[in-house]
């Protein structure tokens, strides 16, 4: 356990001193706070939903998938272009604490992107002088929503590093699956009754609808919790390989 | 300390260790030579259990690889060839995680930095990073991680290629202080050093062990004859029929010899005789005899790199 805290801490701290790190950042801010800006500003004439105002902006969720995929991108393709990977898998520690200790890092830097998103409301009724009367639950919702498909596009991203030694490929792979899955809905309307059905229980956009209505369910969460350990278990089995290859 | 069995290696259908079979001993320091794709890092990575061997056995200290491979690694200190390092930590840093990563006790992390820093000549460049390093001293921080934890056993990779002749001799004799504390493996290009840094040498070729021996027993079993080199001041044609009636003596090279440069009456002449006795006082009662003169008498046994070469292109013959 203290190999994979040890692993954890040199993961997280290596990402923050990243400078890319902060360009993503910045990126993802200015990217969400033009859709929370534009989406404030239509719901004067269209009365969107109070939760639609940040999670509702297609806008925001591509910037979130990007970010997970920039982030993601070098977990393991730079360690193992460096020839590091090597030094980290010959020291006392397992396959399993290592990819654990590299997803648990990237997580922990998703969220703290997202974190400066919380500010957009309390912001806006600072300086609009008016409340926008939005029910907490509504954002804890949402927030709930964005660790959940987090969680699950950034497993992804660190399986798609392992996949390859090539940064851009890896954040290309990991953007395509994610983002096919984000816009499965698109595929329900090709697809007959039963397997529309199955595309509207896995699909991300219903999910967010729910969470930013206030439901709560259970599924959803299971689903993604599933998803991320069968990514992170895909990755431990493609470092495991470099024994049978 | 090690005990290697049978070990092979595949990659892709290509061999690159074939049956392997060696030991060493505690407190040994041994050489893995042989050219480019002999498969001495493979089977170094097998042995620091980042790879899995394909068939045979690999025990550590009476843990056989396969089963306790977490065990073996935290007794193993692991220099790869080229030494990769995080470039963007510095280098107290580094070695601060490395021994956290290993499990070295946080009451003891401190004393061990210190105590690696100087080892490793490190003192100097402890508050650098490590991308703005130099090769050697990059050579350095990668030898002082593989020491950091006091492991029973060192495996070294190439652990002087890229490096200037004074940092080659710097960290031979780093690695020649750690000799009898330290159980060391390590592969090589550089004949020389396997002769001059290890007790036993195994020479590696096409995935085999083909020799495995001291450097010095190599050398004689290749060897066979010595040959001796004079250089005296003697009527060539007299000198040659005395050299050769000595007893021993097989050959006397360049009959009639080649004359010494720049020196008249001086001639250099090239024998060839037995290992065993040593002919050289005979020489010289003979020389003293006949009232010769003498001005240099040296004898050269073929070297590690005459067995390397006679050994690893061999099969190149045969094919």
């Amino acid at each position: 356990m203290n190999a994979c805290w040890t692993v954890f801490q040199r993961q997280l701290l290596a990402l923050l001193r990243a400078p890319a790190t902060y360009v993503i950042s910045v990126t993802f801010l200015l990217v969400t706070g033009f859709s929370f800006c534009r989406l404030t500003s239509q719901t004067m004439e269209e009365r969107l939903l109070p939760g639609d105002l940040l999670f509702g902006s297609v806008f925001f969720w591509l910037a979130a998938i990007i970010a997970m995929a920039l982030i993601t991108m070098s977990a393991f393709t730079e360690e193992k272009k460096s020839g590091t990977l090597e030094m980290l898998l010959t020291a006392p520690v397992t396959d399993t604490q290592v990819v654990m200790a590299k997803y648990f890092a990237a997580l922990i830097v998703f969220l703290l992107i997202c974190l400066p998103t919380t500010l957009y409301i309390p912001l806006l009724e600072l300086v609009g002088g008016w409340r926008l009367m939005i029910e907490p639950a509504v954002l804890a919702g949402g927030y709930t929503a964005l660790l959940l498909i987090g969680a699950a596009g950034l497993a992804c991203g660190v399986c798609a590093s392992a996949l390859t030694r090539n940064q851009a490929a890896a954040a290309c792979i990991c953007f395509t699956i994610v983002s096919l899955f984000f816009f499965v809905d698109v595929f329900r309307l090709l697809l007959p009754p039963e397997a529309a059905l199955f595309i509207e229980v896995i699909s991300p956009a219903q999910h967010i609808m729910d969470f930013t209505q206030g439901i709560f369910d259970t599924r959803p969460v299971i689903f993604y919790i599933s998803s991320s350990v069968f990514f992170l278990f895909a990755t431990v089995k493609l470092l495991e390989a470099r024994h049978w290859q | 300390m090690i005990k290697v069995e049978n070990l092979t290696r595949k990659f892709a259908g290509v061999i690159a260790v074939d049956r392997a079979c060696f030991e060493v001993a505690r407190g040994d320091i041994v050489g893995i030579l042989g050219p480019n794709g002999a498969g001495k890092t493979t089977t170094l990575r097998i042995l620091s259990g980042y790879l899995a061997p394909t068939s045979g056995e690999v025990s550590i200290d009476g843990l056989t690889l396969g089963e306790h491979s977490l065990e073996i690694r935290r007794r193993l200190g692991y220099l790869p060839e080229h030494v990769p390092l995080y470039p963007e930590m510095r280098v107290r840093e580094y070695l601060k995680f490395r021994a956290r990563l290993k499990g070295v006790p946080r009451s003891r992390i401190r004393s061990r930095l210190t105590a690696v820093t100087e080892l490793c000549d490190l003192q100097e460049v402890a508050g650098r990073i490590i991308g703005q390093l130099s090769q050697g001293n990059r050579q350095r921080v990668g030898l002082a991680d593989a020491l950091i934890h006091e492991p029973q056993l060192l495996i070294l990779d190439e652990p002087t290629i890229g490096l200037d002749p004074n940092q080659i001799r710097s960290i031979r004799q780093t690695i020649r202080n750690l000799a009898g504390r330290y159980t060391v493996v390590l592969s090589t290009h550089f004949l020389a050093e396997a002769e001059m840094v290890c007790r036993r040498v195994l020479i590696m070729h096409r995935g085999r062990i083909v020799a495995a021996d001291t450097p010095d027993q190599l050398a004689r079993l290749a060897a066979g004859n010595l040959c001796l080199t004079l250089e005296i001041n003697a009527a060539p044609d007299r000198a040659e029929t005395e050299l050769r009636a000595l007893p021993g003596i097989y050959e006397v090279d360049g009959g009639p010899c080649r004359p010494a440069s720049g020196s008249a009456g001086w001639f250099v002449y090239n024998l060839k005789c037995a290992m065993e006795p040593d002919h050289r006082p005979a020489i010289f009662e003979l020389i003293r005899r006949q009232g010769w003169l003498l001005r240099e008498m040296h004898s050269e046994r073929k070297n590690l790199e005459d067995v390397f070469a006679a050994l690893t292109t061999a099969g190149e013959e045969d094919k």
